[in-house]
């Protein structure tokens, strides 16, 4: 499938096309919060009263690419947690209050499958309309839906998109179960962190995917994923994935790597890098935008501004080896037990394989 | 509290509990519709001004049919208010 | 119209419901019409004496013992719901070990709850009032997949969904999805949620709980029951089957949006008849071959007096239906799986399960539900799935 427009909402300056490639935030703490744009235009100012930040970042970004991109024939998000803030506080109340009477708007919020269902909502968009809360691998989920249902023939444009948020809630408990680092740090010293635990970021990315070639021919080729592999099997299916598209593991120019700075578990970057794509430049993406589980949705917006041919800021070179980019390799993996890989290329010469 | 102070403290509540943006508690007037014209409120409004009564006040509504009746404006709500804490 | 490589077949299937632990139960419980709405022993809420409950009667005490889940730390009940029938889907489909952990076996999964069922931990955790609490990686809604992942060593496609009530039929749909295009040659697909505070008190907030048994699509209906249970299908390509004897095949499915009200369905039913269109047009269907309707029909006064009208506008003559939420409650992230189990039930064994507690019809629509047990000569079941923001999904299944 190729891509026809994106829009990201995130800790960098990102809402306004690719200058924050320019213009890289540094953060200190342990949390990078996203920069949200100005809604006015974009959402009513009655709707937008209720609605936490997943939802307005998720509602923002996507309502604001459905004004420039009309016909869509469906609607796929994916989120891990949704309005967390929402839901969790309506969960506080329920213990505040004993169980006292409670107004439905953070029950409502609560629930992940609101941003789809909003945009559907404001678009009147009765299509195909779901959402993926597979954790570390929900927005590689909507993507493989996309693909899949564009190779059904049942849709030619697609929004596909992920929203995730830092609330104090799934920061606490995620601090608890050790996965954000102790310390204060620079988000600059993330890569190479030689402590355990990363840094919470949040945000979302939209993208509108078209069923066939478009002007500039950016092509998201496939996804796949596994969860709990050995290395031996994540290879496997690195490897499986690439033949399956006609691709040989020398053919990558580039692997965006999810390093997240996170001592325990950064070697996988390391040793798929080095052993299966010893020739290619590696780039990272968490020093910008922290580690949420639909972080991908980041990767691939980085990575599809890469394709175009914009120069590759500093700060995000793990390895430089100055190849042109033309199939660039996003590979991440969530607390090292789901792990994803998005294939994308800026594919000049169509495969023989018409197939989206 | 008198009636005024009561007014003001509910323009306050008003806008906390809907988060309204666009309306600041001193901007809204005594006699401002509520719901339809005015500050355009919508049913879940009217449930998050049950709570707001039963929270701040401890006053009950359990039929949202009167809740409407007694959410027509701030002025109206304070006279509720008023007549239910006299009880 | 499906081509023979694309068939999928159901090859089994395992459920947990209020009206029995495993599907042999719950078909028993569906013919002698025996309801599992009642006032809940194990569920602690404030409106535990107030409203009535679909609860499953085994305690999580029951459930761990009949699962081999040792060593599993921070289990909530929603992730035993689940691991009790999957494990009896898998088992009834003969899956071996090394099958259910193939790479072309794709797991599905739905819930809407998850490990939120746990409010008062939760509360904790988020708060920061514990230590060393063991149930930090348990709340999210795909916490109940990644543990069974792990027990059983899945390593083919995962996904889990949240179309809020829809969850687990759209779980369906994407299995059958990921066969017929390649990804996958088999899939374990479903869902499960379990009661909680959370829900319990969100659906009052909406003032859509009954205090009695629901009554769907009576025109005296006055809300919902909650309930909990877990559902999963292993569905197979035509070719994977070898010998094995399918239940039925999934032949259509429709999803849309009815992009009309965050909590309501619109009076046009406009996303309900574009999912059953869309099914019934993927199955090669006119309407006219569909023999029974296995319905969302939560018992809410919005929900059936749509839903009916939908059937009014597409059908014609609106064929048998029954709500059997009426035996079971609404499972929220689980009903899809459930209904579509009973459905497939009603298919094989030529049967129709009565609605329960109907008396009079809505109007305009004066639609009969199914109110007496009966057998029926069935091809085609449809079952219907609902959720907040607009979520529809209509699945077809064939006899086979």
């Amino acid at each position: 499938m190729y891509l026809i427009d994106m829009l990201a909402i995130s800790p960098q300056e990102s809402w306004n096309g690719k200058a924050y490639l320019n213009n890289i935030r540094i953060v200190s703490g342990n949390k990078l919060m996203a920069i949200e744009p100005d809604y006015g235009d974009i959402i009513k100012p009655s709707q937008l009263r209720r609605m936490g930040k997943a939802l307005r970042m998720g509602i923002g970004c996507g309502a604001e690419l459905m004004k420039r991109n009309e016909e869509l024939d469906g609607i796929i998000i994916g989120t891990s947690e949704g309005g967390l803030e929402g839901c969790i506080s309506f969960l506080n109340q329920i213990v505040d209050y004993d169980e006292g009477t409670l107004t439905p708007t953070n029950f409502i919020q609560g629930t992940p499958n609101l941003v789809a269902g909003h945009l559907a909502l404001i678009s009147g968009n009765s299509g195909y309309n779901i959402t993926h809360v597979n954790g570390g691998l929900s927005f590689e989920n909507a993507l493989t839906d996309a693909l899949m249902l564009f190779a059904e023939g049942k849709a030619e444009r697609l929004l596909v998109g992920n929203v995730e948020e830092i609330s104090d809630y799934n920061f606490n408990i995620g601090y608890l179960a050790g996965l954000y680092k102790g310390e204060d740090s620079l988000s600059s010293g993330l890569i190479g962190s030689a402590t355990p635990g990363t840094l919470a970021g949040e945000g979302s990315a939209m993208f509108v995917f078209g069923r066939s070639k478009q002007p500039d021919s950016l092509r998201l080729v496939d996804v796949a994923c596994i969860s709990y592999p050995t290395k031996e099997e994540l290879s496997k299916l690195i490897c499986r994935t690439l033949e399956g598209k006609g691709v040989s593991s020398s053919d990558i120019d580039a692997v965006i790597a999810g390093y997240s700075g996170d001592s325990r578990s950064d070697f996988w970057y390391d040793d798929i890098t080095n052993e299966l794509f010893p020739g290619a430049s590696v780039y990272t993406y968490k020093n910008l935008v922290g580690e949420y589980p639909s972080s991908s949705a980041f990767a691939l917006k980085l990575g599809f501004d890469l394709l175009r041919g914009d120069s590759v800021p500093a700060e995000i070179v793990k390895k430089e080896t100055g190849r042109p980019l033309r199939n660039v390799l996003i590979y991440n993996h969530y607390r090292a037990k789901q792990h994803s890989l998005i294939l994308i290329s800026g594919d000049f010469s169509p495969e023989k394989d018409s197939s989206p | 509290m008198d009636k005024e102070a009561l007014k003001s403290e509910l323009k306050v509540h008003l806008v906390k509990y809907l988060n309204i943006l666009d309306y600041k508690p001193e901007d809204i007037a005594d006699d401002m519709p509520l719901f339809g014209e005015g500050l355009a409120l919508d049913s879940i409004d009217s449930l998050e001004l049950i709570v707001m009564l039963e929270r701040e006040y401890g006053i009950k509504i359990t039929n949202p049919a009167d809740g409407r009746k007694i959410l027509t404006n701030i002025e109206a709500m304070a006279d509720y208010i008023m007549e239910h804490k006299k009880e | 119209m499906l081509q023979a490589q694309d068939e999928v077949y159901i090859s089994g299937f395992g459920c947990i419901t209020p009206i029995g632990s495993n599907a042999e139960e719950c078909l028993s419980s569906l013919r002698s019409g025996k309801s599992g709405i009642r006032r809940p022993v194990l569920f602690q809420s404030k409106y535990a004496s107030l409203y009535l409950f679909g609860e499953v009667s085994l305690s999580n005490e029951e459930l761990l013992s009949q699962l081999d889940v040792a060593g599993m730390k921070g289990l909530t009940r929603t992730d035993l719901l689940a691991f009790k029938a999957f494990k009896e889907a898998v088992e009834s489909a003969g899956l071996s070990p090394e099958e259910i952990s193939s790479p072309d076996t794709a797991f599905v999964s739905a819930s809407t709850v998850g490990g939120m069922c746990l409010t008062d931990q939760l509360y904790k955790d988020s708060n920061l009032l514990t230590n060393d609490s063991e149930y930090l990686d348990s709340y999210s809604c795909s916490a109940h997949a990644n543990r069974i992942v792990e027990r059983y060593q899945i390593k083919g496609p995962v996904d889990v969904i949240n179309t809020a009530c829809s969850s687990s039929a759209n779980a369906l749909m994407h299995g059958a999805r990921l066969i017929r295009s390649g990804r996958a040659k088999r899939a374990i697909v479903g869902g499960v949620d379990s009661l909680s505070k959370y829900t319990v008190n969100g659906f009052n907030s909406l003032q859509i709980l009954s205090s009695d048994r629901c009554k769907p699509f009576d025109s005296e209906r006055d809300g919902l029951n909650l309930g909990e249970g877990a559902a999963y299908l292993v569905l197979e390509r035509a070719d994977e089957l070898k010998g094995k004897k399918a239940s039925a095949q999934l032949v259509g499915y429709g999803n849309s949006n009815d992009a009309y009200h965050t909590s309501s369905m619109s009076d046009e039913a406009v996303g309900i008849l574009r999912a059953i269109g869309e099914a019934a047009s993927m199955a090669g269907l006119s309407g006219k071959e569909i023999g029974y309707i296995n319905a969302h029909g939560t018992g809410t006064e919005n929900n059936d007096s749509v839903e009916a009208e939908a059937f009014r506008r597409f059908f014609d003559p609106v064929p048998p239906f029954s709500s059997t939420k009426s035996y079971i409650g609404h499972t929220l992230g689980a009903a899809g799986g459930i209904e579509a189990i009973i459905s497939i039930m009603a298919l094989g064994h030529g049967e129709l399960y009565p609605n329960l507690n109907f008396s009079r019809a809505i109007q305009p629509q004066g639609l009969h539900p199914i109110t007496e047990f009966r057998k029926a000569e069935l091809e085609y079941v449809m079952s219907n799935s609902y959720g907040f923001s607009g979520n529809c999904t209509s699945l077809i299944f064939k006899k086979a």
